[in-house]
């Protein structure tokens, strides 16, 4: 941007691309900062090589649908390992180290920085948060969400869950245990339903032989080709991919306004302030540091807006010296994850689904689901070998499954397995089904994140994150996969395999950065004019259960419309 | 932890050794964490003071007749870990876990660092079984290089056990849709 932007926006996650979008189409000038690479982008041939020519881009001319799919190679280790894969919270520079998070515990974080952030790599559940988690809970009523939601879910754009193999067993499960289901975004009572996923419903030839799937991968729509959380660079051109990580949505529609430049490899390291004529602070801009350089800047704005994460607002807060509020990086919710893992005989399948195989690696990662408002949720999942042997059966706080006495009729396995018992279970994997249990967990003041007082990375003190569970979230957990487990067995699983994940499970995260205690309901700092905050953080509870990914969205919506009346009309 | 060889009768390349699977680790180890220090910023290694903590964890657990070191080591020059059986090592890794030791015994960074021990200890399993199931022992000769420097060479061994058939364009396993967003909005 060759002038002083109107706005700077720290991340281009799920949040930053969607209010830079909605300004730069109020004609508000806005720069869009990220601390990762740019997939896609022919002014980054190879992103995690070198840095580049340039620093930013704002010319769609510059997205290259062809590059982003050579780049998304959709292998596990190459696109996911949490130390050096593509999609890693870390810089572009893939020898290098991905930077620090201390959880002292146990813990998993999936995180990524780069234009996308968690987009990149999220399965596209865009399901609306429970209404009464909302209402008579937040400053701000469900209603006042529902024309923002709708905008989203027509941007994006966002429709329900084709079903394939593992949809139709869980379906046949759910109606079997006595659900029935929920034919509605406004969630009010328990039953399933297809996920609401930002993915464009499969090409109407995609079960025509007359068209090869080399053909369909580059024609619209998904190809169901599964494993969504490796990228997906199948479509006729980069905005038409069908995963809508922002990346291929948000982002070049922001471009296509001619007001946005998105710059990446800059980590935002301070957001300075002044002091006004009438004793407030106010945000002026940005300290940035370039990732492949080392080289700071100064950049100013007339507003700053955060959307760098549950993790990362916090400390950047923390280390810019801002006013100091009790909230600040307190509260965290994640959800309290658990996961349970059915296996079936060929015989049953055959029988139900009229396959041998689940197909876990086919379709959409995550395509249908189970709401229990007041518990939470149930989704399911078919990952990648990696991952589902990594996070299913190598991470949990039972321990290993071989020195425990089984004392449960409900699970034939707890915990982690090694050696014959994980052979086993990954030899079944092309007919398990899993399922992601999603607890509403409670904000507890004790849940946070601050600076670690003695480890610092280039950028600062690293960011220390504690998270317990209250006793009703153990509840609400106890009860959800217990009703995952009947699920599994009414479908006709003859083995149930619990986990036991561990508390620090980071894959949604939110409300770090609380409305109604660090911002206003415009999603303003109250301590801090012209500095907004467009991510999860600003959510004031774990949304009932629901993913996050939506309601932030709708909320930077919201955010865009208010902070341009406020200080651009 | 991971699935050997003879045991369960598979060709010898599908053992964890010949797959290298303990060289993602040490390499992924030395990776994980870098700090900056006072003038520059530098690299954690951490696989080498993992060694020695599961060495120092097998010595308190010998010494307390919690396991039962083997008359020989698998590794020439191993340290008293490398002695134990399959069993008592995984019970020296849940011990580490559960802090069920004396954590000062043990080297730094991981010296009365709990929340560290049980960080690290966790991480020695899923790096393992994320090394052993993905693609990563197929980059064969290429796969020390650096990540944007590796070739696949064959078709990766723990995707061939599970029976996945690799990065796919597409599936033609299209049932219908149960629900449309067009059913909802009206």
């Amino acid at each position: 941007m060759r002038t002083e932007p109107d706005v700077i926006v720290i991340g281009a996650g799920a949040g930053g691309p969607v209010i830079a979008k909605e300004l730069g189409e109020l004609g508000i000038r806005v720069l869009v900062l990220d601390a990762g690479p740019w997939y896609g982008n022919k002014k980054w041939p190879e992103p995690n090589k070198n840095r580049g020519q340039v620093k930013e881009s704002s010319d769609p001319k510059d997205l290259d649908g062809a590059l982003y799919r050579n780049q998304l190679t959709r292998l596990e280790n190459d696109m996911d390992d949490l130390i050096n894969g593509k999609f890693r919270w870390g810089p572009a520079d893939r020898r290098r180290s991905p930077w620090f998070r201390n959880v002292p515990d146990r813990s998993l974080l999936w995180q990524v920085s780069g234009i996308g952030g968690g987009t990149l790599h999220y399965y596209s559940n865009s399901p609306r948060a429970f209404p009464e988690a909302i209402d008579n809970e937040w400053p701000i009523s469900y209603n006042e969400l529902i024309p923002y939601y709708e905008k989203v879910e027509a941007t994006l754009p966002v429709e329900f869950a084709p079903t394939t193999t593992k949809e139709a067993l869980f379906y046949f499960g759910a109606e079997k245990a006595g659900y029935s289901m929920n034919q509605t975004l406004d969630v009010t009572s328990t039953g399933y339903r297809p996920q609401p996923n930002a993915i464009l419903p499969p090409n109407e030839n995609l079960m025509n032989p007359n068209y090869s799937m080399e053909e369909i991968s580059h024609m619209e729509g998904c190809t169901l080709s599964g494993l969504c959380g490796q990228g997906c660079p199948y479509g006729p051109s980069l905005e038409k991919m069908a995963k809508r990580s922002t990346v291929v949505s948000y982002v070049p529609l922001a471009m296509e306004t001619g007001n946005v430049s998105f710059r990446p490899n800059t980590f935002v390291t301070k957001v300075l302030t002044e002091n006004t004529a009438g004793g407030e602070r106010r945000a002026t801009g940005v300290e940035i540091r370039d990732t492949w350089t080392g080289e700071t800047e100064e950049l100013r704005a007339k507003v700053v807006v955060m959307a760098a994460g549950c993790f990362e607002t916090p400390r950047l807060w923390l280390n810019s010296d801002l006013p100091y509020n009790s909230w600040v990086g307190r509260g965290l919710t994640n959800h309290y994850m658990d996961a349970v893992t059915g296996t079936f005989d060929e015989s049953t399948l055959m029988e139900i689904v009229g396959s041998p195989s689940t197909y876990p690696f086919a379709g959409h990662t995550s395509g249908a689901r189970l709401d229990y408002p007041g518990v939470g949720m149930i989704e399911t999942l078919g990952e990648s070998p990696g991952i589902a042997a990594q996070s299913l059966f190598g991470f949990s706080q039972y321990g290993y499954n071989s020195l425990q006495q089984n004392d449960s009729n409900m699970w034939d396995q707890r915990g982690r397995l090694v050696g014959s018992e994980l052979d086993e279970a990954m030899k079944n994997y092309s007919r398990t089904l899993s399922l992601l249990i999603i607890t509403d967990d409670e904000v507890q003041y004790s849940n946070r994140v601050e600076l670690d007082p003695h480890i610092e990375d280039e950028h600062g003190p690293v960011p220390i994150i504690h998270y317990s569970p209250s006793e009703r979230s153990k509840k609400r957990r106890e009860e959800l996969t217990k009703i995952a487990t009947n699920i599994l067995r009414k479908a006709g699983a003859k083995q149930v395999h619990r986990s036991d994940l561990p508390p620090n499970y980071f894959i949604h995260i939110h409300s770090t950065m609380r409305m109604g205690y660090v911002v206003d309901s415009s999603c303003e700092a109250y301590q801090v004019e012209r500095l907004f905050i467009a991510d999860n953080s600003v959510d004031y509870n774990g949304l009932g259960g629901p993913n996050p990914t939506a309601t932030t969205q709708a909320l930077a919506t919201r955010t865009a419309e208010k902070l341009a009346l406020k200080y651009f009309s | 932890m991971l699935p050997s060889t003879h045991q369960y009768g598979y060709e010898s390349t599908y053992n964890a050794i010949d797959l290298g699977v303990h060289e993602y680790l040490i390499s992924g180890l030395d990776q994980n964490i870098s700090i900056q220090k006072q003038l520059e910023h530098q690299a954690v290694p951490l696989a080498y003071p993992i060694a020695i903590m599961l060495d120092s964890a097998a010595t308190q657990l010998v010494n307390a007749s919690q396991v039962h070191p083997l008359h020989n080591s698998q590794f020439p020059d191993g340290g008293m870990f490398s002695y134990l059986s399959k069993n008592d090592r995984i019970r020296t890794l849940s011990a580490l876990e559960n802090l069920k030791l004396d954590l000062y015994l043990l080297p730094s960074p991981f010296q009365n660092n709990g929340g560290m021990v049980k960080f690290i200890t966790d991480a020695l399993n899923r790096f393992s079984m994320f090394g052993y199931y993905s693609e990563w022992p197929a980059y064969g000769t290429t796969r020390l290089n650096p990540p944007g420097y590796r070739t696949l060479e064959f078709f990766p061994p723990g995707w061939f056990l599970v029976g996945y058939p690799g990065v796919s364009l597409g599936y033609r396993d299209f049932r219908g849709f149960l629900l449309t967003m067009a059913e909802v909005n009206t």
